[in-house]
């Protein structure tokens, strides 16, 4: 378990909480404050307001935390998954992607993971709210499985648009089906090399320098 | 009990519920976690809303008419 290095809008919310804190402790031990007019103004801002924007920022806060690979990785059952990253072989995709910053490695599972529509990152961090219940409080089924089968579109976020991928002389004659998402990137057989987590245990790893 | 008391002891209790709450919500800062967004999100949430919950009964009832 790692702690966060307290920088930029958290540090305004430790602030702001311990503010909140003396402002609610101080109406708290002295209620005569509240007798007059200006008084009951105050501490209607100090018991309903604060309280509420600041539980509103931690709540973004601990939102944005949640896209974190080590906020992923912090369940037990997803060290292999974090290990694959890890995988000294260019074939396999997630590893690929990761060891060379193709995608943010601090939020490297979230990039890939998350659905690219409306509501798409809404729709992740509920399905992330019953994995931390089945985590806790279910059963943790031996195979891990997407709900669907992953969908071109998430790999067109980042990919779409460039010169080498869309005139390629691999990718370029089969444009169409891979945006119709007809032919899957993943399972059609071109990148088939994914987690492989199944055989971590004959794979060499990359050790960052 | 005087209604002094009655309010004094009303406004004690839901800003000590306030300030548990937000103590909570800060510690569950400090570590990225789930167990540390659940704490965020059950405990000092619900000791939040019971504060804030006492403080707004506590002015409805105060401003509300007699009889």
């Amino acid at each position: 378990m790692q702690t966060l290095t307290v920088t930029g809008p958290a540090t305004l919310l430790y602030v702001l909480i311990g503010v909140t804190i003396l402002l609610v402790a101080t109406i708290a031990f002295r209620p005569s404050l509240t007798a007059t007019r200006s008084g009951k103004q105050f501490a209607f801002v100090v018991y309903l307001l604060l309280p509420a924007v600041v539980a509103s920022m931690g709540a973004s806060e601990h939102m944005e935390r949640s896209k974190q690979t080590q906020f992923c990785l912090s369940c037990h059952v997803m060290d292999p998954y974090g290990r694959s990253l890890h995988i000294d072989d260019p074939m396999y995709v997630p590893a690929a992607h990761f060891q060379n910053a193709r995608i943010p490695r601090e939020e490297a599972c979230y990039t890939c993971h998350t659905d690219y529509v409306m509501y798409g990152s809404l729709r992740a961090k509920l399905r992330g709210l019953r994995h931390v219940y089945v985590q806790y409080f279910g059963t943790i089924p031996k195979t891990i499985e997407l709900y669907n089968s992953y969908n071109n579109r998430e790999c067109l976020h980042c990919h779409a648009g460039a010169r080498s991928f869309e005139d390629g002389a691999v990718h370029g004659p089969l444009m169409a089906s891979i945006k119709s998402n007809e032919l899957s990137c993943l399972s059609s057989g071109c990148h088939a090399s994914i987690h492989g987590v199944a055989h971590l245990s004959e794979m060499k790893f990359w050790e960052p320098k | 009990m005087t209604g002094t008391t009655g309010i004094e002891r009303r406004l004690r209790i839901s800003g000590i519920l306030i300030a548990l709450g937000l103590l909570v919500e800060g510690f569950s800062l400090i570590r990225v976690h789930p167990l540390a967004f659940l704490a965020f999100m059950l405990i000092g949430g619900a000791l939040l809303i019971a504060g804030i919950g006492i403080y707004l009964y506590f002015i409805a009832s105060a401003s509300s008419p007699p009889g």
